[in-house]
């Protein structure tokens, strides 16, 4: 089934902006199982998008074709196309350690390394540059700010990264991944295991770093994709069934399976 | 529509329709009731709508109180959200329709019953049979999800115009010919006034209704023939 895109609305977003990535005819197995069927999307650079969708609707699945984080698995496959910048990732020919370096990735539970604040933003950028350690020192501090983190560790850098609050590791893991300078951030539910006032900063934070890098965000939490995203998908059985504006896709969806999942009428 | 998965938000959802509803039924009698009474000179029936008021003020004020809570509890999103936000602004227009609607009321003792003679009254009396129809069709229209009548009714409160603009230079003309026709014309003037305010809050909440029902807004342009500003005399 072909997503549904709003012609006069949706044109805006994603025909006259630069798509970073664009998704064409994905599918995608676990085993013999097909988890994604005939996926077709254009991510706008220096945008947030969402994905939404019922627990097993293969929006994560979408997210880790991204960055091919699947091949760690055995037994898993993409066909199709997905374009950085016009190339094909899934090519064999891709670096992966390349591809990681330019599209980052922050899962649902904080991952701080078992080391130092300043090592685990560290550590990351010496796997792929060789600089001074002053510039290193500048690095992480850099990190640190954009990641809304660097005012509550400057004085305890040498701290252990678990020693944080859940708020404070997630900050520091999309630190770590802000200082390889990425160019897309893929996000799987960041805030699900954080409170209130941590979910905010990370919004906050997200909404910050949009302005210099491409963002895609797998939430559970629909207010989340509504406060933070510009583009939203909805995916439903390994389809994606609509992708709108989010404006579009939270006040009048076209698809009534968009509708009855938002106004929590599903099943 | 599928019923929530929380059975709860449903009864919510209900009981906002259910308000819309009578605070509709209530400003249709509250319509019909003043104009009956300004025409029949019938102070009693006056009063009447006069204190209908204060039940429909009371009706916004618990549907605005169930809105705005629902929206705290259940953050409701799509078609959800389009109904309590509608209805927040529907609530408004019906409010103000009845207010308009004790205006008139009020108006009738003034008037009086020597003053009125019925053929002053003759052409308002269409004129609020055409208000009439409007704001009991447009609640009705809107409680059978037919979107395509909200837009004709809509365009309709054009007629209301017309009307109102051939009201006014009647009763200029009745002033000009008899000077003693002035105070009660001038009461009648502010009456069909207030019948075409009416009409245009109905307007509103036909528009309201549309775009809950649909998602969508109707043109914002609709055809306009008040030409009473151009037609009054000059001082």
């Amino acid at each position: 089934m072909k997503p549904m895109l709003s012609t006069d609305l949706n044109a805006a977003d994603t025909t006259v902006e630069k798509a970073k990535i664009e998704v064409k005819n994905l599918n995608f197995y676990y085993g013999q199982s097909k988890a994604l069927k005939d996926i077709n999307l254009s991510l706008p650079e220096r945008s947030v998008t969402a994905f939404i969708g019922p627990s097993g609707c293969g929006k994560s699945t979408l997210l880790r074709v991204l960055n091919r984080i699947y091949e760690l698995y055995p037994k898993q496959s993409a066909e199709g196309q997905v374009l950085l910048d016009g190339k094909n990732i899934l090519d064999r020919s891709q670096d992966l350690n390349l591809l990681r370096t330019k599209i980052g990735m922050v899962f649902q539970k904080p991952t701080p390394f078992p080391m130092s604040i300043y090592e685990n933003i560290a550590f990351g950028v010496r796997l792929y540059e060789k600089i001074s350690k002053a510039e290193m020192d500048s690095r992480v501090e850099s990190a640190l700010k954009r990641a809304a983190l660097w005012n509550e560790v400057k004085d305890k850098l040498n701290a252990s990264g678990q020693s944080l609050s859940g708020g404070q590791q997630q900050r520091l893991c999309i630190a770590r991944t802000v200082a390889v300078k990425p160019e897309v951030i893929l996000l799987d539910e960041p805030a699900s295991a954080l409170d209130p006032l941590s979910t905010a900063k990370i919004e906050e934070l997200i909404d910050e770093l949009q302005a210099d890098y491409t963002i895609v965000i797998v939430t559970h939490n629909m207010q989340q994709a509504a406060r933070v995203s510009r583009q939203t998908a909805f995916m439903y059985l390994g389809e994606l069934v609509e992708f709108d504006r989010t404006e579009k896709i939270f006040t009048s969806p076209r698809e009534k399976r968009t509708q009855d999942y938002i106004t929590g009428r599903f099943g | 529509m599928a019923e929530h998965t929380v059975a709860s938000f449903d009864e919510d959802l209900r009981q906002i329709s259910r308000l819309i509803n009578d605070m509709g039924d209530l400003a249709g009698s509250m319509v019909g009731g003043s104009t009956r009474a300004l025409l029949e000179s019938d102070n009693a029936l006056a009063q009447r709508v006069v204190s209908d008021d204060a039940i429909m003020d009371a009706r916004q004020r618990e549907l605005d109180d169930r809105a705005i809570t629902l929206i705290a509890k259940r953050q409701p999103m799509a078609d959800d959200l389009r109904h309590v936000v509608g209805s927040i602004r529907m609530a408004g227009d019906l409010e103000r329709i009845g207010d308009l609607a004790k205006n008139i009321a009020k108006r009738v003792g003034s008037v009086g019953v020597s003053t009125a003679p019925r053929d002053l009254t003759h052409s308002i009396d269409s004129m609020a049979q055409l208000v009439l129809i409007q704001v009991q069709g447009v609640i009705q229209e809107y409680t059978v999800g037919d979107a395509t009548a909200l837009a004709k009714l809509r365009n309709d409160d054009e007629r209301i115009d017309v009307k109102y603009t051939s009201v006014f230079r009647e009763l200029l003309t009745y002033m000009m010919e008899d000077p003693r026709n002035i105070t009660a014309c001038t009461h009648l003037l502010f009456c069909a006034k207030n019948l075409e305010r009416i009409g245009d809050h109905v307007t509103n909440i036909a528009e309201n209704a549309y775009y809950v029902l649909t998602g969508t807004q109707l043109p914002a342009n609709r055809p306009k023939q008040d030409e009473t500003a151009m037609s009054a005399p000059a001082a």
